[in-house]
């Protein structure tokens, strides 16, 4: 494999503590080595900024929801084509772009590593299928567990306590479907909604026909999570997302899963101060109050799921969620009920920066990022594509790095909603390149678990993205000068020069066999699949794989 | 090798069901499944039955090489002008995934529906959306299931019993079935409503308007339609089932919208969802590969070196080579040479190259009518090539 010297570059590793130091970066077999020999090809990056490749913890890539999106938004996509080459495949693009085009853009902005956030058990093939027509990144993909019947079964008998078999099934199902974590998605609530259109609305509410409450189930799934050591924490999406004062309901969720590891998905849709009797129009932000419980809880860590203002596609697991959107004026509304396991919903959307609950909804996530303490803890995303596209992260990067042009923004967003946020209290944070280098990669790859990954050091994944150091920083960040995914050259101004396959990064924990035994009957009385076809076991679609162990 | 007097359970892909607890009994003369079902034992009788002698490929309706098939057919597709790729009825996803790469290669049209036009229904989903579900959902969930013009009974032999409606089941549910025929579908039905596909329009606008409490000027099936609002009132979950019986034909578009639009409208009480009945096993899957792979679901064409989305009202015009992938004939103009892979002998094609037949000789994965992936297994061992293994040779030759 090539060995490559980085040479001259201003370093930003912040998991190695290294805060823009001019050193070479040294490449070899994949991986970041000590040094390499005279014959290295020599990548001059003087004047430049160098990075690990980004890590995106949270996104909507693969699956049939993303599918489902895709074939519902053809016209979102008809002025985005992306020409076929002698190398690339062709493709459309647009907010949620074809598979192809998804991983060479993610490539061209830097990006090496992508979590698709909610698949659906039972979809696993599909899900697998489509990231093997995702190049050029690894990716990994976490299953929705938070309204599986099965589990609620499990649950119920254990008294909501964590019990052998609850861990024994999350890991056997995990096994099953070469997923690498587990996702709670409204617990108990989308269940309830497919039952007939109810939800939950605290945690105590039980979900009919299974005598289990979001509260025991956040305590056992995540408590069987932690308890299995797996990479990455139970990777929570709240109940109550959108609603006015829904910060009480986050806030007795962080304090339910208090003491074990955990990550909260989108912090931005869940920091909402009001009452819901009293409408979106007395909304405002509650984030301080959720940043001062991350401050004290270092066990719990977010991604904020930035809103942008410009168009989106909501698409979520959260089926009463989307009905909400579709009743609040969405002219296309795509429902789909996965049996046992869970729902989803796609609503296209448009954030506009005239109107007070987007305006707030992006303000409240500016604040996030700007009054949280710590930026281990609150990591970049915009729940692509809900909040808006990835491409727009380098926009992002410009409004917390730039305190001017971030002042000209909030200028132009509606004054009501900003007086109902912190912004205009004399914000004047501007991030620092190495806390850019925490929350788009040292961070998530820390949160997720994948050691070899967001970091510089020697034996980590040769992913690497070099940067032009630009006074605009949208600009930099939207087009790195060189991207190596794996040792390789991948993209070199803003050209992709090779395609390659990527990985697909897969958790794994132990569990006892006779787990099956229990689930059989389980599974008999409730899927239309049999169990014994119910795993996907080919290699075809489970390889190339990276297996990340669970911590014994 | 001596076959197996008992294969299973597998996966049967003998229609869009993909019923994948299927044992399949080869001792007798006649092959029989259990659970039994005419239409997958047909469908496996047709591909375990094979002369010995059969060729691994024609050309001019001779028996030929593989390899020089082979690279004839590349030869023809390098040549080709406008190259169409159609069929996918019985193809699997991996399948599927090499055909859109060689499209993409080639600058081909890709169409996984018919070469004559795409199902009428199919580009509703577009316009407005749908709320659909799984089997399980609708079966343990729907109080009131309405089967709207399909005869399931014939097409998806097993549907109503794995929609909970087999013997003994279904007791505290509605049936309602709309047809004007007398099918084996209709005697099934707790409730008939009869008129001509004719009024399915003007049926839809009319619940539509009856669910708004705004009811039009009556008319001979308004009773009708006043009797089936009541079933769907009283229900907190309710399924609507349809297929080419509603949306083939002129204005097919325009009745889906009518149903999707109904379906939405009637979600603000209850819990709703639609269920499009997708004859084959490997259209679905062919549809969500183009969507994933493209972008765009349904028919593409990539001829520009990029995909552009094809609506039914577009023609078809100056196909010179048609590469037909486990799919039946269409009707194509005259002068279109066509290469066909498939597990059957085709004498009409300029060229037919043998395939293992997905779900009895290659393994894969298919798309169940309700979106579900699943695996198809291979329980006999088979000496030809799958269809994707074929379509990768042809790729590498033509762009050698």
């Amino acid at each position: 494999m090539t060995a490559i010297r980085i040479a001259g570059g201003c370093v930003h590793d912040p998991a190695n503590d290294v805060d823009g130091e001019v050193s070479d970066v040294c490449i070899e077999g994949g991986k970041v080595v000590a040094d390499v020999g005279p014959d290295a090809r020599r990548i001059d990056a003087r004047g430049m900024v160098v990075m690990p490749g980004g890590v995106d913890i949270h996104a909507h890539i693969a699956g049939p929801k993303v599918n489902a999106a895709r074939r519902l938004t053809p016209d979102e996509r008809r002025d985005d084509p992306v020409d076929g080459t002698e190398l690339l495949r062709s493709g459309t693009g647009g907010l949620v772009p074809s598979t192809f085009a998804t991983g060479y853009r993610y490539s061209l902005l830097g990006y090496t590593t992508v979590v698709e956030a909610a698949a659906p058990p039972l979809a696993a093939r599909q899900v697998l299928s489509e990231l093997r027509d995702t190049p050029m990144i690894d990716k990994a993909f976490l299953i929705l567990m938070g309204n599986n019947q099965v589990l609620f079964e499990l649950i119920r008998e254990s008294g909501g306590a964590v019990s052998p078999q609850l861990r024994d099934a999350v890991a056997w199902w995990l096994d099953a479907t070469g997923g690498y974590g587990v996702k709670l998605v409204n617990p108990g609530g989308v269940e309830l909604f497919k039952q007939d259109n109810g939800n939950v609305h605290s945690l105590d509410d039980e979900v009919a026909g299974f005598a289990v409450t979001p509260r025991q189930v956040l305590e056992a799934i995540g408590g069987a999570v932690d308890e299995l050591g797996l990479p990455h924490p139970v990777h929570i999406h709240a109940n109550n997302l959108g609603v006015p004062g829904n910060a009480d309901t986050t806030l007795e969720t962080m304090r339910t899963v208090s003491g074990r590891q955990a990550h909260f998905a989108h912090l931005q849709f869940h920091c909402y101060g009001g009452r819901p009797e009293r409408g979106a129009g007395a909304m405002r932000s509650r984030a301080p109050e959720l940043l001062d419980y991350l401050a004290s809880h270092p066990e719990v860590t977010a991604d904020v799921g930035q809103v942008m203002f410009g168009p989106a596609v909501t698409m979520t697991a959260d089926g009463p969620l989307s009905a909400v959107l579709r009743d609040l004026g969405g002219d296309k509304w795509l429902n789909h009920d996965t049996e046992v396991e869970t729902g989803c919903g796609i609503v296209p959307y448009r954030y506009r920066s005239s109107n007070y609950v987007h305006a707030l909804q992006w303000g409240i996530g500016l604040e996030l990022f700007l009054l949280g303490r710590d930026p281990w803890q609150v990591m970049l995303s915009t729940d692509h594509p809900n909040g808006g596209s990835f491409l727009s992260y380098p926009k992002l990067i410009r409004l917390l790095m730039d305190r001017a042009y971030r002042e000209d923004q909030i200028g132009r967003a509606n004054p009501r909603a900003i007086r109902r946020t912190a912004l205009l209290d004399g914000l004047d944070r501007e991030y620092t390149l190495n806390e850019i280098a925490i929350i788009t990669r040292a961070a998530p790859a820390r949160r997720l678990g994948l050691l070899d990954k967001g970091h510089l050091g020697i034996g980590a994944d040769a992913d690497v993205t070099i940067y032009h150091d630009r006074a605009d920083r949208e600009e930099m960040f939207a087009t790195p000068r060189y991207v190596i995914k794996g040792g390789e050259l991948a993209v070199e101004e803003g050209e992709l020069r090779r395609s390659d396959d990527g990985l697909l990064l897969s958790g794994r924990a132990g569990f006892d066999p006779e787990v099956e035994r229990v689930l059989e009957p389980l599974f008999g009385d409730r899927y239309t699949v049999a169990f014994e076809h119910y795993p996907v076991r080919d290699p075809a679609l489970r390889e190339p794989a990276r297996i990340v162990e669970a911590r014994s | 090798m001596a076959e197996r007097a008992t294969l299973g359970p597998v996966t049967c892909a003998g229609c869009g069901l993909l019923c994948d607890d299927v044992s399949v009994d080869l001792s007798g003369e006649a092959v029989r499944l259990h659970p039994s079902c005419p239409l997958g034992a047909q469908w496996f009788a047709e591909r375990v039955r094979r002369p010995a002698d059969a060729p691994m490929a024609t050309v001019d309706g001779e028996p030929a090489e593989l390899e020089a098939a082979l690279a004839r057919a590349a030869e023809l597709l390098r040549r080709a002008r406008r190259p169409l790729l159609y069929g996918f009825e019985g193809s699997t996803v991996e399948d599927a995934r090499a055909a859109v790469a060689l499209a993409d290669r080639i600058g081909a049209l890709v169409m996984t529906g018919s070469p004559a036009g795409p199902w009428p229904g199919a580009p509703a989903l577009p316009l407005r959306g749908a709320s659909t579900a799984t089997l399980g959902e609708i079966r343990d969930r729907s109080r009131v299931v309405v089967i709207w013009r399909e005869d399931p009974e014939t097409s998806h032999p097993r549907l109503l019993e794995r929609l909970g409606f087999g013997a003994g089941g279904g007791a505290h549910r509605t049936l309602v079935v709309v047809d004007a025929r007398e099918t084996p579908t209709t005697a099934r039905a707790t409730l008939r409503l009869r008129w001509p596909g004719t009024r399915d329009l003007e049926a839809l606008v009319t619940l539509h308007a009856v669910q708004r409490d705004r009811p039009p000027a009556s008319s001979d099936i308004h009773e009708q339609l006043v009797t089936l609002m009541e079933h769907v009132r009283d229900a907190p979950h309710v399924a609507f089932l349809y297929g080419p019986g509603l949306t083939d034909g002129e204005g097919g578009q325009r009745r889906a919208l009518a149903l999707h639009e109904l379906s939405r409208a009637l979600s603000h009480e209850r819990h709703v969802v639609t269920l499009a009945l997708a004859p084959a096993a490997g259209t679905i899957g062919a549809q969500e590969v183009l969507t994933w792979q493209t972008g765009y679901a349904g028919n593409v064409d990539l001829a520009s070196g990029h995909p552009e989305l094809l609506v039914a009202t577009q023609p078809i015009d100056g196909v010179d080579v048609a590469l037909r992938i486990e799919g039946a004939a269409a009707a194509l103009a005259d002068g279109v040479v066509t290469i066909a892979l498939g597990d059957r002998p085709d004498a009409d094609c300029e060229i037919w190259i043998r395939t293992a037949a997905p779900g009895v000789h290659a393994a894969g994965t298919a798309h169940r009518l309700d979106g579900v992936p699943l695996a198809l297994q291979a329980p006999l061992a088979g000496d030809a090539p799958t269809a994707a293994a074929l379509l990768e040779q042809l790729l590498s030759e033509v762009v050698r």
